[in-house]
């Protein structure tokens, strides 16, 4: 084997060492053009349930990223315990966890846009159902009209409130905070005009299981579900929690 | 029997239509109800109802007046509500309603004082309480027979526009079964007649003479009527849910049919109708009793639709659990609002005590 140059290492340490600012910018900018050019982006997510093992991580950095008030939530992963037959798993267990994380579904034809009274909710170009907030008179008919119960009135604004999918993190460049911290991967965020993209590769590899959630209401959500039960479609039929969150902290 | 599924975490939405809410459906229904009770007397001239009319049209102004401010609290930002004006948008009911009302309220007050301006001249000239006023707002005290029409049929577009709007408004809201069928709306206007005409009874009933018996039993049967046309529309909506006929129908019943409290509150209201038809029917002379049954109903039915209906999840499972709050965004809110209610009652009949209004041979028209 030929000796090195030590010459040669140091050079190649030096062009190294010189490269890693541009793949560290490189690597920071590279899916800013790609997230952030107006227009041409349809943003959508998609929850792979299987994936979800309903941590609650997704709750807490929402929460966190948009000082989202105590009590109140714009995702949160639903839990239900589930009875398990016996042909699901023989006498061994008498029940199964089924995790299902929930957020404003920003659909195509989103049900809370036309009722409010003030112009104050609208679609943006890229898809992303969002609320003015100066605009908005706190009537809450956006609230009523939302087959999802994604939204609520933050006590802190006194105005209508739901999931942005971070539109302001979107914006630049960023994923949205949920996204950015699912332990699972459950959550692809991405542009379903990108057909590269992972978000749309995804969906078209698993076609036939993609599903949405109250599809019978005819709002086409943007947000897509891979492994979701029938059962957890629509309204759920089973018993309620008896966890309330404002009760709980007062 | 343990259920097949348990929820364990999820959110409980809170109610976002407050009981100010109710209160405005409430007192809009009854204004709107008592303002058609006031037209058989004095715009249709119906011999035997001009006290009685009078009367109503008392109702309707008062509780008109007091309706809006319930709407405006309400809102989240009242502070805001001009922006129902600046930003208009065709698409939402709730923003032609902001425009219906002050059509209504318009059309209402210009009715009530052409209505009442000879007995407030009158209530002047004999000195009684705030007389100077009084003489102020008669401005002459003449009968205007057409202008009187004219503002009539004005509050009479008014409020036709305000029952369709506060109808469709809700009914529209298609993530709510509950509300979501096309007979909410009629549900709301009959409700909204007899409370209506159970206002003027109460009125009446506190005039001196405990008001014209003739006038009484008129009321009794006008409001057994509407007793009548409620369990009609609880029929139809009943067998229409069971039957399956109407999808919608079905699905709002199955939402609250496995609940217990909506057994109650269906049983409680189903009783309340045939109760109050029956004594209207039996006893057409027990005006206070029968006006107090149908205002119970008129409120109970919007509070059971609003706040009920609030209680039922749209994505989790079981049903939430509404506790009336103490505070402004529950108990302050139907308190304040009676309070307000009866301030206008103690003005507008201070200026005009209800024995001069009811006063069945007085021409106000």
């Amino acid at each position: 084997m030929k000796d090195q140059d030590p010459r040669e290492v140091s050079a190649s340490r030096r062009a190294f060492l010189r490269g890693i600012p541009v793949l560290t910018a490189a690597a920071v900018a590279l899916p800013a053009p790609a997230l952030a050019t107006h227009g041409k982006h349809h943003w959508a997510m998609l929850v792979d349930v299987r994936k979800c093992i309903g941590c609650q991580a997704c709750t807490v950095a929402c929460i966190q990223e948009n000082a989202v008030p105590e009590g109140s939530f714009r995702t949160v992963v639903s839990t239900y315990s589930v009875k398990l037959t016996d042909a699901d798993h023989p006498a061994t267990q008498p029940a199964g966890t089924y995790m299902l994380p929930r957020l404003c579904n920003h659909c195509a034809e989103p049900p809370c846009i036309p009722v409010c009274p003030v112009g104050a909710t609208f679609k943006r170009e890229d898809g992303i159902v969002a609320v003015d907030g100066e605009r908005c008179v706190g009537c809450a008919y956006c609230v009523q009209a939302c087959p999802y119960d994604a939204r609520f009135i933050n006590h802190a604004t006194n105005k209508a409130d739901k999931c942005t999918f971070c539109a302001h993190r979107v914006d630049a460049g960023l994923l949205p905070a949920c996204v950015e911290t699912c332990v699972g991967g459950a959550r692809i965020f991405g542009d379903l005009n990108d057909p590269q993209g992972e978000l749309r590769r995804r969906l078209d590899a698993a076609k036939a299981e993609v599903k949405v959630l109250k599809p019978e209401q005819g709002t086409e959500p943007r947000v897509f579900y891979i492994g979701l039960d029938e059962r957890f479609q629509g309204k759920v039929e089973g018993q309620g929690t008896l966890w309330q969150p404002r009760k709980a902290h007062g | 029997m343990t259920p097949d599924i348990v929820e364990t975490v999820n959110v409980a939405r809170e109610v976002a239509w407050l009981p100010w809410a109710v209160q405005y459906f409430f007192l809009i229904g009854l204004s709107y109800g008592a303002y058609l009770v006031s037209l058989p007397g004095l715009v249709f001239r119906r011999c035997g109802w001009e006290g009685i009319s009078r009367l109503a049209l008392l109702a309707a102004l008062v509780c008109g007046l007091t309706a809006p401010v319930a709407l405006l609290a309400d809102l989240h930002q009242p502070g805001r509500f001009w922006h129902f004006y600046a930003y208009f948008t065709p698409s939402s009911w709730m923003s032609w309603g902001a425009f219906f009302i002050p059509v209504y309220l318009t059309g209402l007050i210009l009715y009530a004082w052409l209505a009442f301006r000879p007995a407030l001249a009158r209530h002047a000239e004999d000195g009684g309480r705030l007389a100077g006023l009084a003489r102020g707002l008669a401005y002459g005290g003449h009968e205007s027979r057409k202008a009187l029409v004219a503002a009539a049929l004005l509050a009479f577009i008014g409020a036709a526009l305000v029952a369709l709007y506060t109808g469709v408004e809700v009914m529209l809201v298609r993530a709510r079964p509950l509300w979501h069928t096309p007979m909410l709306p009629v549900q709301f206007f009959v409700t909204a007649v007899a409370g209506g005409l159970g206002l003027a009874l109460v009125f009446n009933r506190y005039l001196p003479d405990g008001g014209d018996p003739a006038a009484t039993r008129r009321m009794a049967i006008a409001l057994a009527l509407t007793q009548c046309a409620a369990l009609l529309v609880g029929a139809v909506w009943l067998v229409l849910g069971m039957s399956g006929m109407s999808p919608v129908h079905a699905q709002a019943l199955a939402e609250v049919a496995p609940s217990a409290n909506w057994k109650v509150s269906a049983v409680w209201a189903a009783v309340a109708t045939v109760v109050t038809l029956a004594i209207a029917l039996k006893r057409p002379g027990s005006g206070l009793l029968i006006g107090l049954l149908a205002l119970h109903s008129a409120w109970m039915m919007r509070w059971t639709i609003f706040i009920g209906g609030q209680e039922v999840p749209k994505t989790g499972a079981g049903y939430y659990s509404y506790q009336l709050p103490l505070g402004p965004e529950g108990l302050m809110g139907i308190v304040g609002t009676a309070g307000l209610w009866i301030f206008l009652f103690v003005v507008l009949t201070t200026l005009l005590p209800l024995e001069r209004i009811g006063k069945s041979g007085a021409t106000g028209a």
